[in-house]
């Protein structure tokens, strides 16, 4: 790679310089950062097969080019590893998809943050964790690249708290937001394998604009009816209505116990699909939605979601405790839909 | 630790002239476009102002459309039509 870096450069005496700088220009999440040197950022294209000057996505909206040089500045800034890079930039190319709609779930009173899915080989590679503790600190990977998405949507998109992003609460996922499917242990096919239909041995991240996870708890069913049920009862009323996505995270114990009873994942959202319809009455009746309730509105349907496709199943967390989760997706179909990109580990 | 240079992770966003129809004087006989961004109750906010346009500043008409949602421009079928249809456009948020 010989293409220039053109970034604006900024000479310093030592780290505590540099960071202070990132903190002083509004570069950083609130914690420090690693300095952005050009040998960490060639190091950081040089993993991915980048020129520097190559356009990663444009976000219409803000009329913003995303540059590879950019994101991985920003990479480098996260504390990514280079080999990290191919998924950053899959990332990026995923909220970068009209379908995902950049701008709203970026700027949105609701305050969605960016669930990030990783699937396929690269996620055991890179030690992205699938298991206990799914959401908690502790691995770079699911730490960084989360954390480097959000930079790139701060420094080079512009999405500012308080100023194009005006979230109401925000979202502690807003630091990072990462898991990957804990494909070893799980009886069903990988989310990115039925939702591009690309192959196992392919690598994939999935994006979804979502809000914060919520865990269910039942120890007492050892059926898929059973434990599902219960899911579906607490998922069927929280939240907003017309989401456009749910993600239903099934950890180890459950994960088990519904295999154990053949269900697949089509058989998983079959079930939660049909289980989760509320009445037109009830959203009128708790001022989700407009209007005066009639009386047909008592038996009118309205499903969670329009489809049972649009509940993305994903075996992930610990291998013990009868707890699983659902993630509600940020506002309506029409607005934002979940991305799934193949990742291209070598561009060049 | 010897200096070093730091890069920059941030772009400015591609700047775009905006031209803007001069404001008219007066609101009397113009055509009046309301863009609804499909938040509740953006439809009843602007038809009330549309309604106001006409009777207190003398309005022509005041027509509506409906954006694909409130995250987007107002799409090409609104902006080919306003052209044609009408003189001033009044947008607004409904949160």
């Amino acid at each position: 790679m010989t293409s220039r870096i053109s970034s604006q450069r900024y000479a310093v005496d030592d780290y505590q310089q540099a960071l202070d700088l990132c903190y002083r220009r509004g570069w950083t999440d609130g914690l420090p950062v690693v300095p952005p040197t050009e040998p960490a950022v060639r190091a950081m294209l040089g993993a991915v097969g980048l020129e520097p000057d190559a356009q990663i996505a444009f976000i219409t909206n803000r009329q913003v080019a995303i540059s590879a040089e950019k994101v991985a500045i920003n990479a480098v800034m996260a504390g990514c590893l280079p080999e990290y890079m191919p998924v950053v930039v899959a990332a990026i190319e995923g909220i970068a998809d009209p379908r995902w709609g950049y701008h709203g779930p970026a700027t949105s009173t609701g305050s969605a943050a960016v669930l990030t899915i990783v699937n396929g080989p690269i996620a055991k590679r890179l030690d992205f964790n699938s298991g206990d503790n799914l959401f908690s600190p502790g691995w770079r990977a699911n730490a960084t690249v989360g954390r480097a998405v959000r930079l790139v949507m701060r420094n080079v998109i512009g999405t500012m708290p308080g100023r194009l992003d005006r979230g109401t609460f925000g979202h502690p996922g807003r630091y990072t937001y990462v898991m990957a499917e804990n494909e070893a242990e799980s009886p069903w096919t990988p989310l990115h394998v039925e939702r591009t239909g690309c192959r196992a041995t392919d690598s994939a991240v999935t994006v979804m604009a979502a809000l914060a996870p919520i865990q269910f708890y039942n120890q007492l069913s050892n059926t898929a009816a059973g434990v599902l049920g219960t899911l579906c009862d607490t998922m069927k009323y929280p939240g907003q209505i017309g989401q456009p996505n749910y993600c239903v995270v099934l950890a180890g114990e459950h994960m088990r116990t519904i295999a154990a009873d053949g269900w697949s994942k089509a058989d998983i959202r079959k079930f939660i699909f049909e289980n989760t319809t509320n009445t037109i009455a009830h959203f009128k009746r708790t001022a989700r939605m407009p209007g005066a309730i009639k009386p047909e509105d008592e038996t009118a349907p309205r499903p969670l979601v329009q489809s049972p496709d649009d509940i993305l199943v994903v075996a992930a967390g610990g291998r013990a405790g009868s707890f699983s989760c659902f993630i509600p997706g940020w506002a309506s179909r029409t607005s934002s839909e979940a991305v799934t990109v193949v990742i291209k580990e070598r561009r060049a | 630790m010897a200096g070093f240079e730091i890069l920059d992770p941030t772009v400015e966003p591609r700047r775009q002239p905006l031209t803007y129809v001069p404001r008219p004087d007066s609101l009397k006989g113009k055509r009046i476009g309301l863009v609804e961004n499909t938040k509740f109750n953006s439809d009843k906010l602007l038809r009330r102002i549309g309604d106001i346009l006409k009777t207190e500043y003398g309005a022509a008409e005041a027509r509506m459309w409906r954006k694909h949602n409130a995250g987007v421009p107002a799409h090409q079928e609104i902006l080919d039509d306003a052209r044609q249809t009408i003189d001033v456009v009044v947008a607004g948020i409904g949160d």
